[in-house]
């Protein structure tokens, strides 16, 4: 663990439990269940996003939103800075139009917007993601889980994983797994 | 401008001293150009680097004698404009005049003498060999012939050339492709006096053109076409507002496009319609006939309107209503010349129209004998046929040629002169000078002295403007003085021939380009012979040769004429003013004829006549009679340098090779005509054959015209309606504030033109001035084909297409409008495309990255792209090869492959006009600032000025009733207004 | 969110696992056909390459234009890119806020095609401006001459709309490759595993991920969806600002969009075809797709039809005016059979998609689609090249126009580029979306609990 990169994503294993499930049923179950436990730090893994699995868990929205929106913002007005303040920085008169004419800006203000609200958004994804990536770095991952299994991990102390274990196993976990 | 004497001083200080490596090869120091740049030493007073030197010469291009100021820069000659002391030209030149810059410069003149060695190349030699030479073939030509072959010489030089003739025993022969012959004998019979009379257009009410190409190629074209617009142009508040115009030619010629009245009677029958006007003023009284026109009853009487109008192919009522309206004017003038000078007949068709002249009593008013035209002294195309009789006939040792070139223009000439030897000064080989034994390195007009006397009482002196191109070429004055024994050099020859007037000093007559006296006006009485033309029944003269039955004009091309125009690319590309045709040569067919032959724009034609043949492209136009074929001279050299050489076809070839009756040429033959298969595109400034029936020019009857009052405004955009009127102008006001900031934000100049179409004659020497003066390039045929040609200035030549109507050609200049609201500027990404402050629409040639953008949106189409790289060293399509490009003119840019290039309103000038203006201290005046085009225009019909400035005279144009702004419906608010061509006639 | 549409593909042996498989597959070594393809794709690159070589050292005269022509087969490429681009936008972002499911089989191949088409059209502006060298000059950037472009110039708009465009369409495409690159690579081995693990960031499917990420792609779903209407409707304006007879419109923001949902649904199904055949994805691409791509296809076609009704209409309507002038030249010019094509691919071949027949017959639909391909060619070319031939103002300088070598060389060249991004691509990456087709699927249920 020389990189400190390494060091920063793979920090200890999280010790706890790790179920594989063949059916969504199963697993939106158990993530009721762990719910209703009042537990929060379990981590679900799925192939594709399904609203069940997403009404289950029941996290607020996320906040790329409002990164798209003030990139959006800070666009347009990047836009019209841009094109007023060239304008009037070296006023050339053309075609007998106004120096500032302002439906002609108006272009450039929208493809701004739209601009910087996209890049914006992606940085949004890629910041969460690097925080939420702090975590999950340290927890364990079946390839199958891109394919066609869909996972749920519970952290717990070691001494609580035979208890968990069970927990999973009659919410249908085909293969439990300790970390 | 600065005497002689000090001049050449300077000369040779600059050419020591040197002002770049230029200058130094310029001034022919050294074999090669050197790279070194060496600033002036000894600063000479009257040269500043950067500011123009003038120099008064004469323009040698053709007889005519026009009066020059040549331009030159830091000791370069790089631009010629008329000058405006000279009564010939009054400050005016044609295209052909300005071109001449691209004949000192020409990349193929000749360095050094030659000879024919044993295999017979011409290899060079040194000037003692060659003289040694050509005095030993002196001596012994002696008794055996000696012909001395020159270019008409109404000058010291020819005098020169008579006295060495007569030292030597020789004789001395000029010869001009297209004398005057037929002028010459038809006043011989109609005034018993060879002499050419003067001819004053501008005092004429009435003007008559049979067939004389008066603005093109006539005697004094630029003198003529100024005279004619003064009287032409229409002017309110004069008695007669304009002189009508009308034109009697088988082919409409410039003369027939500016014409009023455009009769195609039949080649040939001109004469007769002469005689039936005059018979119809003669026995109404219409005219002021003086007495012994009694004399002319009986020739009349045979040719009444009724009698000839089978044989013209006129009818009677025209001829008697032209009658009418020429003796009315009281100030008539008919003049003859040109085509109807050309046929078998010509010399009595030209005194047919003396006699209209004289019935008329125009003789004497616009006909003035005493100030007659040196083209009286031209030699016959009969001494010429004389002369090859001699050559092939080996009675001649010894032939030197100088300015004329009969190998081009008569057929069998080469293998006449091959018995004898030839010796041949000039600055380009052509096809004389090319098959010459000798030849000797001619200077340049523009680079020797010389004189000319073009008319009775005007002496016009031509001064070297700078040293010469070719440093080993000598003038063949100074040859020929040296071979004579004459003291000194040909510059104290010409001084000496010199008589000063009263007042006058050698120096001050070389300042101002000569001495300009008027002669007294003599009468004029009819001759003997007078009333022995046209003995026969009224009809058509046979035309020369017996092949085939069609009849086909030959005519001086207007920018090539006889052919010495041709190596010159400003001219070949110059469009032709009538087919618009650049690079090659065509033949003009009807468009019935065209119908009945199957033949199209280019499809090649198969001529064929007694003399020769050709296969040339022809052009489809409604300008030329039904029937009749009508093709220039000027292309079809075998020499004569890189740009004349082996284009197209020889018009000459067609011609009989012999004299006719009054021992000229007969250049209106019988031709056969066979189609061929093959077909090339025209090189043709018009992008579609006959537009369409199109056009953008606006016309008024007479009538019209002198109704209008000052205020009203005959082309008024249809009126808004009041609430509409006022939001436009709200808007106007709203967005002219908020556009005005910074330099904008004053009440600016705005520099604006007004070009009056009804003076406009669309003889394009503004175009050949534009090219000189903004360094344009020429492209070449092919890229003409592919319309990539750049002329920032074009002559739009549109007919009128209505059926049943007679055909009218208008002409307007098409150059950039300066918009007000420029649609070119607003879609320009990179601001190259931009509104001045003054009000012109800039160009910024190194900011352009060529988009190309603004030129699509230019509803005038005004706009050019640099598709290649002109100015590349050895290039393809290189347009200035060395020297040409000692001509470019140093305020201008050379544009890059890649920009985009227009008009500017020569904004060189403009700026170098406000300075000067700012060095004195004052502010500009009206007329201070004069474009290339208005400045070169023969009738003066452009105007320049600030359209702000509510004195100036392109402000007061711009209120004209006639005025009128081309697609005004646009909203582009153009900087050019047009004046509406008026027409003296029922309709337009 | 699909359960309200029927799945797309025929079903019963569909598995998450064998989409995974099935997609996978595609990505296994490739025949020698692809290598024929990839060859031809890279010989036309290489002689647009030369064309272009020639072009610069001798300037823009060895093509085809002339005075009054100006603009012609290389703006004519540009729009007929930027056109194809269109589409993958289209059915990516707009269908999916549409929540119609059948995209998700077409929308990868549509957006690979969208960016490779966008950066085919990108050449063509630097390839036909005079001076190729000094592009940059209409970027705003600080400069020693202290002038920046001009704003007002649509052609500016264009450099910030293409860009724009460029940009958020590829950030779209990677976007959505992220989960589907996790699933090939946790199937790869070798050099693909070491790419795929890098390329998918680290992507594991955690709920996490999942909510930043469907949120994120919903965004630029909302974002890039005015833009694709935007686009195409600054392209138009570059000839509605001018005041060219036949350019100077109002209707040419729709038509244009229109034009360009056209063409590019047309390239897809044109792409889309050989793929199904050469990838066997007939399973998870099926019939229905094609009919659904048909039936846009016509719907596009029709309002093209309707817009040149239109233009054909008013300027008979309007009576003699240049606009009327324009368009007799069109129709009866010497170019007429430039401005027949462009009439018969776009405006009346499409009917014939009115029938089922036709529109589940994939032989059909692909030489329709062919045909509109060329139709929507010849559109442009007859807009730009064709109208300013005809020069309606300026009755002198109306002139003929012919392209040459330069034209086609460099045209062919960029139909290589185009298709070489294209085929590197579907060999590289999954080019059908693996976990968007599995949220279409029917999830495993044990049912037990149900």
């Amino acid at each position: 663990m020389k990189n400190p990169l390494a060091a920063l994503f793979h920090g200890p294993m999280t010790p706890g439990v790790l179920g594989v499930f063949g059916h969504l049923d199963d697993t939106t179950r158990a993530v009721k269940d762990l719910k209703a436990d009042g537990r929060e730090d379990f981590t679900v893994f799925s192939p594709m996003p399904r609203h069940e699995l997403e009404d289950a868990i029941d996290r607020p929205p996320s906040s790329v939103r409002m990164y798209t929106l003030i990139g959006g913002i800070a666009g347009c007005s990047v836009g019209a800075w841009v094109t007023l303040y060239m304008s009037y920085d070296w006023p050339i008169q053309v075609g007998g139009k106004p120096i500032g004419s302002i439906p002609p800006y108006v272009v450039i203000m929208f493809e701004m917007t739209v601009l910087f609200g996209a890049l914006n958004t992606l940085l949004g994804v890629a910041l969460n993601a690097l925080r939420a990536a702090r975590r999950e770095g340290t927890i364990p991952y079946d390839p199958r889980f891109s394919n066609d299994k869909f996972g749920v991990f519970v952290p717990c102390r070691p001494d609580q994983a035979g208890t968990t274990e069970a927990f999973l196993k009659q919410h249908g976990a085909e293969e439990v797994r300790r970390a | 401008m600065v005497d002689g004497m000090n001049r050449r001083r300077f000369l040779k200080v600059l050419g020591v001293t040197g002002g770049g490596a230029a200058v130094v090869a310029g001034c022919g120091i050294g074999p090669e150009p050197t790279e070194k740049l060496i600033p002036y030493l000894v600063q000479s007073e009257d040269e500043v680097p950067g500011v123009p030197t003038w120099y008064a010469s004469t323009c040698r291009e053709c007889p005519a004698g026009c009066g020059i100021l040549v331009k030159t820069r830091e000791g370069r000659a790089i631009k010629i404009e008329g000058n405006p002391a000279s009564p010939i030209n009054a400050g005016r030149l044609c295209a052909r005049g300005q071109a001449s810059l691209q004949g000192l410069y020409h990349p193929d003149r000749i360095t050094d003498p030659m000879a024919r060695d044993a295999q017979g190349h011409l290899v060079k030699i040194t000037w003692d060999d060659a003289l040694g030479r050509l005095s030993a073939k002196v001596k012994d030509a002696r008794g055996k012939g000696i012909v001395f072959l020159t270019g008409l010489e109404a000058s010291s030089f020819g005098d020169l050339v008579d006295e060495w003739m007569k030292q030597v025993g020789g004789r001395h022969v000029t010869y001009e492709a297209f004398a005057f012959e037929a002028l010459r004998e038809g006043n011989r019979l109609a005034f018993g006096s060879a002499a050419v009379p003067s001819y004053d257009f501008a005092a004429a009410r009435y003007i008559l053109s049979f067939g004389a190409d008066f603005m093109e190629t006539w005697l004094s074209p630029v003198g003529f076409q100024g005279g004619f617009s003064k009287a032409h142009g229409f002017q309110a508040g004069r008695d007669a507002a304009m002189a009508k115009f009308v034109a009697v030619s088988p082919r409409m010629s410039l003369e027939g496009m500016n014409a009023d009245e455009w009769i195609a009677a039949i080649p040939g029958t001109e004469g007769l319609l002469a005689l039936a006007m005059a018979q119809v003023i003669l026995s109404g009284h219409l005219g002021a006939a003086p007495g012994d026109a009694g004399r002319l009853t009986e020739l009349l009487s045979r040719h009444t309107p009724a009698a000839v109008a089978d044989a013209t192919g006129v009818d009677a009522k025209t001829i008697e209503r032209l009658a009418k309206e020429f003796a009315a004017s009281k100030g008539g003038l008919a003049v003859a010349g040109g085509m109807a000078a050309q046929y078998p007949n010509g010399a009595e068709i030209v005194a047919a129209v003396n006699i209209l002249n004289y019935v008329a009593g125009s003789v004497g008013k616009t006909v003035k004998f005493g100030g007659d035209l040196a083209a009286g002294g031209a030699g016959s195309f009969r001494d010429l046929t004389a002369l090859l009789a001699d050559l092939a006939g080996g009675k001649v040792a010894l032939l030197v040629t100088h300015g004329a070139n009969p190998g081009y223009s008569v057929a069998g000439f080469a293998a006449a002169a091959a018995k004898a030897y030839r010796v041949a000064f000039a600055t380009v080989l052509d096809e004389t000078a090319g098959a010459a034994d000798l030849v000797l390195p001619d200077l340049h007009p523009l680079e020797q002295w010389g004189d000319s006397r073009p008319r009775a009482g005007v002496v016009a002196l031509q001064q070297p403007a700078m040293q010469p191109v070719q440093s080993n070429a000598r003038g063949a004055g100074d040859v020929i003085a040296v071979l004579a024994g004459k003291p000194g050099t040909f510059k104290d020859y010409v001084q000496g021939k010199w008589k000063a007037p009263k007042g006058q000093t050698w120096a001050d007559a070389v300042q101002h380009g000569g001495a300009f006296g008027d002669a007294p006006v003599t009468t004029a009485h009819l001759g003997p012979d007078a009333a022995k033309i046209f003995p026969g029944k009224p009809a058509a003269p046979a035309l020369a040769g017996d092949k085939g039955d069609v009849s086909l004009i030959v005519f001086p091309h207007y920018a090539l004429y006889d052919g010495r125009g041709a190596d010159k690319p400003w001219l070949q590309e110059l469009p032709h003013p009538v087919s618009k045709i650049m690079w090659q040569s065509w033949v003009e067919v009807h468009p019935d004829t065209a119908k009945t032959w199957n033949v199209d724009n280019g499809d090649f034609l198969l001529l064929t006549t007694s003399f020769g043949s050709a296969r040339v492209a022809a052009w489809v136009t409604p300008s030329v009679r039904p029937g009749v074929l009508a093709m220039p001279t000027g292309q079809g050299h075998v020499a004569g340098g890189r740009y004349a050489k082996d284009r197209d076809v020889n018009a000459f070839d067609l011609l009989p090779g012999a004299a006719n009756g009054y021992g000229g040429r007969t250049f209106t033959v019988r031709a056969s005509v066979d189609t061929t298969r093959d077909h090339r595109y025209l090189a043709t400034l018009e992008g579609d054959p006959r537009e369409g029936g199109e056009s953008i020019v606006e016309l008024l009857t007479l009538a019209r015209a002198t109704g209008l009052h000052a205020g009203e405004h005959a082309f008024a955009e249809e009126p808004l309606p009041e609430y509409a009127d006022s939001a436009a102008a709200g808007w106007a006001a709203a967005q002219h504030d908020k556009a005005s900031l910074g330099n904008y934000a004053t009440q600016p100049t705005r520099w604006a033109m007004a070009i009056d179409l009804s003076k406009c004659t669309g003889c394009s020497a503004c175009v050949t001035a534009c090219y000189a003066e903004n360094n344009i390039a020429t492209v070449g045929e092919e890229l003409v084909q592919r319309r990539r040609f750049l002329p920032w200035m074009r002559i739009e030549r549109y007919f009128n297409q209505e059926e049943g109507r007679p055909v009218r050609a208008v002409t307007t200049p098409m150059l950039c409008q300066q918009c007000g609201n420029a649609p070119c500027e607003p879609v320009c990404p990179v601001f190259a495309a931009y509104h001045t402050p003054d009000g012109l629409n800039g160009q910024v040639y190194n900011r352009c990255v060529g988009t190309r953008y603004c030129a699509n949106n230019c509803p005038y189409k005004v706009r050019f792209f640099n598709w290649f790289n002109y100015a590349e060293r050895g290039g393809e399509h290189e347009a200035w090869p060395t020297p040409l490009d000692w001509q470019l003119n140093p305020d201008v840019t050379v544009r890059e492959k890649g920009v985009m290039e227009k008009c500017t309103f020569c904004v060189q000038r403009i700026r170098s006009a406000e300075h000067q203006a700012r060095i004195e201290d004052r502010s500009l005046k009206d007329g201070d600032i004069v474009p290339a085009c208005a400045q070169g225009c023969p009738s003066e019909a452009i105007v320049f000025g600030d359209l702000n400035d509510p004195h100036s005279r392109v402000h007061a144009l711009s209120e004209d009733p006639r005025g009128y702004h081309v697609l005004a419906g646009l909203n582009t608010k153009p900087g050019i207004t047009y004046l509406a061509r008026v027409v003296a006639g029922a309709e337009v | 969110m699909a359960q309200t549409t029927a799945p797309p593909t025929s079903g019963v042996r569909v598995t998450y696992d064998y989409v995974t498989r099935v997609i996978h597959r595609t990505l296994g070594d490739p025949g020698k056909g692809y290598f024929a393809l990839l060859g031809v794709a890279v010989g036309l690159l290489t002689i647009g390459i030369i064309c272009l070589l020639f072009l610069l050292r001798y300037g823009l005269g060895l093509a085809g234009y002339s005075h009054p022509v100006y603009w012609a087969v290389f703006i004519t490429c540009f729009v007929f890119w930027v056109g194809i681009a269109h589409s993958g936008t289209l059915i990516s972002a707009i269908l999916f806020l549409f929540r119609s499911a059948w995209r998700t089989a077409v929308y990868r191949v549509a957006e690979a095609m969208t960016v490779f088409a966008v950066m085919t059209a990108g050449l063509f502006p630097l390839i036909h401006i005079g001076r190729q060298w000094y592009f940059y000059w209409l970027v705003p950037y600080p400069n020693e001459r202290g002038l920046w472009p001009n704003f007002k110039s649509p052609l500016i708009w264009d450099e910030f709309a293409i860009g724009t465009y460029f940009t958020v369409s590829t950030c779209f495409l990677i976007m959505g490759l992220i989960p589907d690159i996790a699933a090939v690579r946790d199937l790869a081995t070798g050099w693909r595993k070491k790419l795929y693990a890098i390329t998918s960031l680290g992507w594991r499917g955690t709920n996490e991920q999942w909510r930043h990420y469907s949120r994120g792609y919903l965004y630029l779903a909302a974002l890039a969806t005015p833009l694709v209407l935007s686009v195409h409707s600054v392209v138009s304006w570059d000839f509605a600002m001018a005041q060219v007879p036949a350019w100077h419109e109002t209707i040419f923001a729709p038509y244009f969009v229109a034009g360009a949902i056209y063409s590019g649904v047309a390239m897809v199904i044109s792409l889309l075809i050989p793929i199904r055949r050469l990838f066997h994805l007939e399973e998870v691409v099926t019939i229905r797709h094609f009919e659904n791509l048909a039936k846009l296809c016509l719907l596009t076609g029709m309002i093209v039809g309707f817009a040149y009704t239109t233009e054909y209409f008013i300027a008979w309507y309007g009576g003699p005016t240049p606009e009327h002038k324009a368009f007799y030249y069109r129709a009866f010019g010497p170019f007429w059979w430039a401005g027949w094509t462009m009439n018969v691919c776009n405006w009346f071949l499409p009917w014939i998609l009115w029938f089922k027949k036709v529109r589940t017959n994939l032989t059909a639909l692909f030489v329709i689609s062919i045909f509109v391909n060329i139709g929507m060619w010849f559109e442009r070319f007859t807009l730009i090249a064709i109208h300013l031939a005809g020069e309606p103002f300026e009755p002198f300088v109306k002139a003929g126009y012919n392209p040459t070598w330069a034209d086609w060389g460099i045209m062919a060249g960029s139909f290589g580029w185009f298709f070489m991004w294209f085929l590197l691509f579907v060999k590289n990456f999954p080019a059908v979306s693996i976990s968007e087709v599995k949220e279409v699927l029917p999830p495993p249920v044990r049912g037990r609990h149900a």
